[in-house]
């Protein structure tokens, strides 16, 4: 007998121990846990970020090789790097580049005076307090370091490239002999 | 690196009871730089109003002849706190400059810190913070917004000192004695308070706090705190 069938058979004598009744109320109750399982775990994974042009990262990083500040403004200087706006992308875009679609889409975006709003993809929880003017603009570390592979990408990620968890943070500021107080980052 | 863990920091605060007019100034300041939440009366009543730096009045002497003293009572800062010894889950720890700090994500809300303080100067969020949405828009973004079931307390505005570090770093200086105030001290009109490195022989506090008119609060328990008062002088 495969211990499968083992299984199943023990799973059945339980049942029979119960009346009908209870055994309704026990798979109901399973049946709940389930569910509820599944809703906590959806909602602690970070839902799909969409983003309203499909931006190709490659094309703009690799073969125009525009800097990251380009676009993310505020990288060197601001707690927040910034997102480009309608205004950023028109200082090329004003015409149509290329014959992509997208292309031609943020183009009339911009003529049309329509606003164009980027998602943030990398999220940090409320209580961590993180500066990219420490890192990027005093440390000097580069934009993989926390972003991946970010700036090779030619459809815009769903999903953050890396996890940034307090381990990955708490590795780096190891090696490097930094500060490891909480108070550093959790205020 | 080593060259950074020798150099000693130990902030404290010097505060002249000569100087202080009790005009409330500090407690106002440190409201609304730290995100402060205000309670409704009724719960104000039950001792639920929160103030991280709370100017106490003291009434000394016998009538007819008494004198009232004022005295702003933030986190003392303990360099032996009692807090941090009972706190279960290390939400509550002081830092290596001598900060008792409280992690706030970590905190579990049993309230063994605050009645483990003589000072009376952590405070429970009994619910969570309510704003109007026009103060909604003043928050400090520097600081986060404790939720229901937390201990809060004063930092010593430890998100200025990050800041006056960040500032100094990316000018390329050494911090300044000037570059790290509470808001307390920078908004007390009469610089009754007076911030900076104990350590620091150049620091004003350093000299303030050996002074014969130097006193800390409840002395005698060792909690050893980081806040002088100078007596007024007769």
């Amino acid at each position: 007998m495969s211990s499968r069938l083992a299984l199943s058979r023990g799973f059945s004598t339980v049942l029979t121990w119960l009346s009908p009744r209870r055994r309704l109320v026990w798979l109901l109750g399973v049946a709940v846990l389930v569910v509820a399982t599944a809703t906590v775990l959806r909602a602690a994974r970070q839902a799909p970020v969409s983003q309203p042009i499909a931006f190709n990262h490659l094309i703009h990083t690799r073969d125009l090789e525009l800097g990251c500040e380009f676009c993310h403004k505020y990288v060197r200087s601001g707690a927040h790097s910034g997102l480009p706006d309608a205004e950023n992308c028109s200082l090329c875009h004003r015409v149509q580049l290329g014959t992509s679609e997208e292309a031609a889409k943020l183009t009339k975006m911009i003529n049309d005076g329509e606003p164009l709003q980027f998602n943030k993809l990398f999220r940090l929880a409320d209580h961590v307090f993180y500066t990219h003017r420490r890192h990027v603009g005093i440390a000097k570390l580069e934009c993989q370091n926390c972003h991946g592979a970010i700036a090779d990408t030619e459809q815009p990620p769903t999903r953050p490239l890396v996890q940034i968890t307090m381990n990955l943070c708490l590795d780096c500021h190891r090696k490097r002999e930094l500060t490891v107080d909480c108070n550093a980052c959790h205020r | 690196m080593r060259e950074r863990a020798r150099i000693v920091t130990r902030w404290g605060m010097v505060i002249d009871l000569d100087r202080c007019t009790g005009c409330v100034a500090c407690e106002v300041a440190c409201k609304s730089e730290n995100n402060i939440a205000t309670v409704p009366p009724d719960q104000a009543a039950m001792g639920r109003a929160k103030s991280w730096m709370k100017v106490v009045a003291e009434v000394e002497g016998e009538f007819p002849d008494t004198s009232l003293h004022f005295y702003p009572r933030p986190c003392m800062q303990c360099d032996n706190p009692p807090c941090v010894k009972v706190c279960p889950v290390a939400a509550t720890y002081i830092n290596d400059e001598g900060t008792v700090a409280q992690i706030y994500a970590r905190c579990i809300g049993c309230r063994y810190c605050a009645n483990a303080c003589p000072y009376t100067v952590k405070y429970f969020n009994w619910y969570g913070p309510e704003w109007a949405d026009s103060e909604r828009q003043h928050l400090n973004p520097d600081v986060s917004v404790r939720p229901k079931g937390v201990i809060e307390k004063c930092t010593f505005c430890h998100h200025r000192l990050q800041q006056a570090r960040e500032d100094a770093r990316a000018e390329g200086r050494v911090l300044r004695e000037e570059d790290y105030q509470p808001a307390c001290q920078e908004a007390c009109p009469t610089a009754a308070i007076v911030f900076g490195d104990l350590e620091n022989s150049t620091h004003r506090v350093r000299q303030l706090k050996d002074d014969p008119r130097s006193m800390r609060l409840m002395e005698d328990l060792g909690t050893a705190p980081k806040v002088y008062y100078l007596r007024p002088r007769e």
